[in-house]
């Protein structure tokens, strides 16, 4: 009895040691945003405020609010378009299949793997001819667009598992394609709608390669982008690099901490 | 289940255009950039020459293409296993029926809710050589000789990097094991309780080998980040010093958008696709056999 019981404390020493290594730069960075730039100095990085100021975090909201409007705009308008089209692809592939749909399924699931920097080059051209280039329109369309095969992924995993009876049955009573989708199979995606919008808005807001490469202009730029900027711009200035990196963190931190169960099923589904 | 005519007709008419428009954007633009490559296009002039294979053949006598290649093996041979190993172990912790597993769960998890930019920005001030956390805690723990440059020296600059990207995806791994732990049924891990099976035997023998899902989605999601990460390093140090953190993705990013050589670039995006390839085909291989069973 006495070996099991020191086990599992052992157990629980090795898990707390490693939550406490998981949360040490995040901790360090929260600290530090507090501090005024002397405090930064004189206490470790780990220490708490002894004087907390909200001044850096004042002065990097400054840097960077009009990114983090641009941000929100971003995901607002990604989210819906990407799962309103993966919902549709994915009840095709799933309940409407015809020859030609398994490739077709495929060739929508290898875009998930595709890497970015392989679109990188001609989407400049892409969004230039478009008159995108350089402002906020270009990432609009992108996001949109490359957010599908992610969420015809989700969404086929959910519909395959409806049994194809409760489609025939809707369809001896004379139901067509878009009708059987709009009441039976949209009625039941409240859940995967849930999974892959969370997971979307988690995707677009901590993207950064495309901001980086296809929006230019302080008023442009998605919010990591303008983080990255003010690493750059205040290089020892720790406190309000540190508070600017909370503000980008804090959006996705509350869904993974609140809403991380719905998150989880994206990922583990993948 | 068979379409009718008029119902294939008002499933394409819906789905056709919308496919058209993604598989423009990843298909063609994949080929239009293999087609860059082949060219001498600098990106401000709008003519450009064929070349051939001409850039290939440079890249080949590239010291920093090299190098690039050889920090993504790196990554490869040390990232993927360390975060697949640490995914394993602390999933197989968790699952002894702990208490607070989802404060657990969610703590580990916490890191890969951050966006790159962010966890570069809390890593420099973590490997800030005269005041950061790591190098501050050594001394006040003692230890000062451990005391270092980080990721301003050469040597160790990879590791450090790896060492940050474990960190982050050390959560994702715990729970694509442990949704493969949970999944086994409780059957067979009943039926070698029963035997007699000590709990280091159950899981190697019992639970482990019945985990090659979790292996193959772990495997294969590190792998392809593996290839085309960019944004950590570029955030981090800008794959410095030197060249010595450059990966292809850096590379690529350097040659394109800072140097202006475009077909350059396109040849190492082209490089990053062929691998990413490489490693997806078994992953497609697997989806496609289920999706015909079906």
């Amino acid at each position: 009895m006495r070996i099991v019981k020191s086990r599992r404390i052992v157990l629980y020493i090795v898990l707390i040691a490693f939550a406490i290594l998981m949360l040490l730069p995040l901790w360090s960075g929260i600290a530090t945003a507090f501090k005024t730039s002397k405090e930064v100095i004189l206490t470790t990085p780990i220490t708490p405020p002894l004087h907390p100021t909200l001044t850096p975090l004042i002065e990097s909201l400054d840097y960077i609010k009009k990114s983090l409007i641009n941000s929100l705009v971003l995901v607002g308008s990604g989210v819906m378009v990407s799962c309103f089209f993966g919902s549709i692809l994915a009840y095709v592939f799933s309940k409407r299949r015809f020859r030609g749909s398994i490739t077709l399924f495929f060739l929508v699931v290898f875009c998930l793997y595709v890497p970015p920097q392989v679109q990188l080059i001609p989407l400049v051209r892409v969004t230039s001819r478009l008159g995108l280039h350089g402002n906020l329109g270009a990432l609009v369309l992108l996001y949109m667009l490359f957010g599908t095969p992610m969420c015809t992924f989700i969404f086929k995993i959910l519909y395959d598992e409806v049994p194809d009876s409760f489609i025939g049955a809707a369809k001896l009573d004379g139901a067509g394609t878009w009708t059987i989708y709009r009441q039976i199979i949209l009625p039941l995606s409240v859940i995967p709608f849930i999974v892959a919008a969370l997971l979307q808005v988690t995707i677009i807001w901590n993207d950064f390669i495309w901001g980086l490469i296809l929006t230019s202009g302080e008023a442009n730029l998605p919010v990591t982008v303008a983080l990255a900027n003010l690493k750059g711009s205040f290089v020892a200035k720790w406190n309000l690099q540190m508070a600017g990196a909370l503000w980008v963190a804090l959006p996705t931190l509350i869904i993974f901490i609140f809403l991380g169960k719905y998150v989880i099923r994206g990922y583990a589904g993948r | 289940m068979e379409l009718n005519k008029n119902e294939k007709i008002s499933v394409l008419l819906i789905v056709l255009p919308i496919l058209a428009i993604i598989f423009f954007f990843f298909y063609y633009c994949a080929g239009w950039n293999f087609f860059i490559s082949l060219t001498d296009w600098k990106g401000f002039i709008p003519t450009y020459n064929l070349v051939g294979f001409r850039n290939y053949s440079s890249l080949l006598h590239d010291s920093i293409f090299w190098t690039s290649l050889k920090n993504n093996l790196l990554l490869i041979v040390i990232f993927v296993p360390g975060v697949i190993l640490i995914g394993l172990i602390f999933a197989i912790l968790i699952d002894q029926r702990v208490k607070g597993e989802g404060i657990f769960r969610t703590i580990y998890l916490l890191p890969f809710a951050l966006s790159f930019v962010v966890t570069a920005t809390l890593w420099t001030w973590m490997y800030s050589p005269r005041v950061g956390t790591i190098n501050v805690l050594l001394e006040k723990l003692r230890l000062s000789s451990l005391k270092s440059g980080w990721i301003t020296e050469p040597n160790i600059v990879m590791y450090c990097i790896i060492t940050a990207l474990i960190w982050q995806f050390a959560g994702y791994s715990v729970i694509i094991f442990l949704g493969g732990i949970r999944s086994i049924p409780e059957s067979h891990t009943e039926a070698a309780k029963v035997d007699g099976a000590s709990s280091f035997t159950l899981y190697t023998r019992i639970i482990i080998p019945q985990l090659t899902g979790s292996f193959m989605t772990g495997f294969i999601i590190f792998m392809c980040f593996a290839i085309k990460a960019f944004d950590f390093i570029w955030v981090l140090n800008k794959g410095g010093p030197g060249y010595t953190s450059h990966i292809l993705g850096i590379a690529m990013y350097k040659e394109t958008f800072v140097l202006d050589k475009y077909a350059y670039g396109a040849v190492y995006s082209t490089i990053i696709f062929l691998l990413s390839i490489v490693i997806i085909i078994p992953l497609l291989y697997l989806i496609h056999r289920r999706e015909k069973l079906k």
